[in-house]
């Protein structure tokens, strides 16, 4: 039974009405007596089911059963929603949380804890019965979304005609099916090639009518548009396909391997005498351009994927610490690629964390200081040019700056005579592993736990992090990441025999150098860029190779949100779109290096950290 | 303890064929009958989990018994066994209420496979 197939999908579409559950179960926890809560966790509960049971994923199965029991109790009126019941609620979903990633990493679950919560569902789907009656809810939307939807059996599969008809036997369970074509009795027919379409009108997520038909077994595809009122069936516009995300990995990968390919022979080529070869590999070279950018945008992945996440983290740790905290979302439908989305979260969770420990107040304390006690939380995404912005806020206490100089003079880390922190030094401060896990840091309004984390992803990720914080008024951390891993236009730079990718991003110019000057006898050099004095880098003496060692030399500024430093060069060798390449660097590497490539020629090179240098 | 099932089939050769592939994976045979009159009496009497059913029996087909059994209780689950070509009558048996079926010649893993779509 090749079931394997289908247990990436079962991850994640269980992960996704998770992720519903919880933003559900706090929209219900607000307002106990809406109805669509309960019908919505009703649905997820029983997509869940079905597709853990499918799966052989017993004890997934029986926690959804019972919590979609309770459900189906309280929806039905036969059950009061009390508080403990959300609980309950919230627990369930924790427990299949834990059982579908233990079933995605192929350990086994945790079975014993799970026993108790089974049987506290029990009794309450088997509560008194409510004593004021229920509002009318979970009766199927007399609307909904139309959907055109066409099915594939799977070719070879016995009886497909009755497969068909099987199929669409459920989805009738989800809402009011018409146009079935071919008509069903044409399903019997010997030329049924197994292929059928019709018209849906529910109140069902297209994912759960997908699972619903698949649910009938043998079934190849599902396609599901959103059916405009009146177009006929067949002409909508848009087709949507699943696609697993592994293989999309590997066609970018392809897609990479292609730029590289492209970007050699362009090179090769570039002095061929013959022309028509140069011209056909030119236009060669824009198509796989092309086609790389296709692949790029369907990895694009809205923001909010990674923002759902939240409402249940604010709300469980909330609680835990006593605070009561808003969580306002904005800009959940920018798009960033799969990966850099997937690579935020930790940080994001240390941010979010770090916001509600020690920035928002205990309601009593924002109370005194003329604060409304609940605190407020934003995580709001924007698009900048070809990065993506997330930003942390909080309208906390701010980070107390006399105490994390006072811990960095104590650590030995603070210049001497420095008197004030800067955000830009608050930053550099917190981010110094060692300081900022102080306990004696976070514990007091200084915060620290986590940043020098969330600083080095931001890093690894070739993104950037700012920090302002005011006293009194809150914290805003923001967070700058490319819009996507898999290509970076950089600027190629030679230092001795040796040359560098810079990505472009952060180039915010270059210049001829001629020698710099000292700002003071023992202060670094500095270079005049336009009236403006900015810290200068000999990437020879750092990377302590031979350079060039000529008197003009080209200096390449970079510019990392404010911070901008000038970065002395032998040569500049041009752009290149590049590759990046996963990097695990050897122990003792130093830091400014974020990534690694191959060139046009085949040669490698080392990409340089623009974060680290400027 | 298991989940419960009752095999209806005229043939002694696929009742068999159809408990052993069931117990062995933990299922429960609780019954067994050998025609369609047979089947609706001992549903009533051991409201199984599951009910396989064959679609040709002597005395009252598998079809008629799944309309009667459905009649009885809505959400009896019911997957019907079907040789090739009769497609026609595994269609009707859907449409009667039968929530799956598996075609002979029986491969394990795709009546296992069935049963559980039944039964979940």
């Amino acid at each position: 039974m090749d079931l394997a197939r289908y247990a990436a999908l079962f991850v994640a579409e269980s992960r996704e009405h998770l992720r519903a559950c919880n933003t559900l179960l706090i929209a219900w926890e607000r307002e106990p007596a809406a109805a669509e809560p309960v019908s919505g966790l009703f649905r997820a509960m029983h997509s869940i089911k079905g597709m853990a049971a499918t799966m052989g994923h017993a004890q997934v199965a029986d926690v959804a059963h019972h919590a979609e029991s309770l459900l189906d109790a309280i929806r039905g009126g036969r059950v009061a929603v009390r508080p403990e019941y959300l609980d309950l609620l919230f627990r369930a979903v924790d427990t299949l949380e834990d059982g579908i990633e233990a079933a995605a990493t192929g350990k086994p679950a945790t079975e014993a804890n799970s026993e108790a919560l089974l049987r506290a569902l029990e009794v309450a789907a088997a509560g008194v019965v409510a004593r004021e009656p229920a509002p009318v809810a979970g009766a199927e939307p007399a609307r909904g979304a139309l959907l055109d939807v066409e099915v594939v059996v799977r070719p070879g599969a016995p009886l497909r005609g009755a497969r068909a008809a099987l199929a669409l036997r459920r989805v009738e369970a989800l809402g009011a099916v018409s146009r079935v074509t071919p008509a069903t009795p044409d399903f019997e027919r010997d030329d049924f090639d197994g292929r059928f379409r019709f018209r849906l009108r529910t109140g069902a997520a297209p994912r759960e009518v997908d699972a619903a038909l698949r649910s009938a077994g043998d079934i190849a595809n599902v396609a599901i548009d959103i059916a405009s009122e009146d177009t006929a069936l067949g002409t909508a516009a848009f087709r949507q396909v699943r696609v697993d995300v592994a293989r999309l990995d590997a066609m970018t990968k392809l897609a990479g391997e292609l730029v590289v390919s492209r970007n050699r022979l362009l090179d090769l080529l570039s002095q061929h005498p013959d022309g028509a070869l140069r011209r056909t590999a030119e236009a060669m070279g824009r198509q796989v351009g092309e086609l790389q950018a296709e692949l790029l945008v369907a990895r694009m992945t809205p923001v909010a994927e990674l923002f759902d996440r939240f409402p249940r983290v604010v709300r469980d740790l909330a609680r835990d610490l006593g605070r009561r905290v808003r969580l306002e979302t904005e800009g959940g439908d920018i798009e960033v690629d799969r990966a850099v989305l997937e690579e935020l979260g930790d940080p994001l969770v240390h941010l979010v964390r770090n916001a509600i420990d020690h920035g928002i107040e205990p309601p009593a304390a924002r109370v005194a200081a003329g604060k409304p006690p609940e605190g407020r939380l934003r995580l709001v995404a924007a698009r900048e040019r070809n990065s993506v912005v997330i930003r942390v806020l909080d309208d906390g206490r701010g980070i107390d700056r006399a105490r994390v100089l006072q811990k960095a003079r104590e650590a030995g880390v603070a210049e001497p005579g420095l008197d004030t922190l800067g955000d830009d030094q608050l930053l550099r401060m917190l981010a110094r592993g060692g300081l900022s896990t102080a306990t004696a840091v976070s514990g007091v309004s200084g915060r620290g736990v986590g940043v020098d984390v969330v600083v080095t992803r931001l890093r690894a990720l070739g993104g950037t992090v700012e920090l302002t914080s005011r006293s009194g008024e809150g914290t805003a951390f923001t967070l700058r990441v490319p819009l996507t891993l898999a290509i970076v236009s950089a600027l190629l730079v030679r230092v001795g025999g040796e040359r560098y990718a810079v990505p472009l991003a952060y180039v915010a110019e270059t210049v001829d150098y001629e020698g710099g000057r000292r700002a003071g006898a023992a202060a670094d050099e500095v270079l005049e860029v336009r009236g403006r004095a900015i810290p200068t880098v000999h990437l020879a003496r750092l990377f302590a190779v031979p350079g060039a060692g000529a008197i003009r030399r080209p200096a390449v500024v970079l510019q990392v949100g404010e911070r901008r430093a000038a970065m002395v060069v032998d040569a500049l060798e041009g752009q290149q779109d590049i590759v990046v390449e996963p990097f695990a660097p050897p122990v003792g590497t130093p830091p400014w290096f974020g990534g690694a490539t191959i060139l046009a020629d085949g040669q490698p090179a080392l990409i340089l950290d623009a974060a680290a240098l400027a | 303890m298991g989940q419960t099932v009752l095999v209806c089939d005229d043939a002694i050769f696929m009742r068999t064929m159809i408990t052993d592939i069931l117990s062995q994976a933990g299922y429960d045979i609780v019954g067994e009958a050998e025609s369609g009159a047979q089947a609706v009496q001992r549903y009533r009497d051991l409201r199984p989990d599951l009910v396989t059913m064959d679609i040709v029996m002597p005395d009252m087909g598998g079809i008629e018994a799944v309309r009667e059994i459905v009649k009885h209780d809505p959400d009896a689950k019911i997957l019907m066994c079907s040789a090739m070509g009769q497609q026609a009558l595994v269609v009707e048996a859907i449409q009667a209420g039968a929530k799956d079926f598996v075609v002979k010649p029986f491969q394990p893993t795709r009546v296992l496979e069935a049963v559980q779509r039944v039964l979940g």
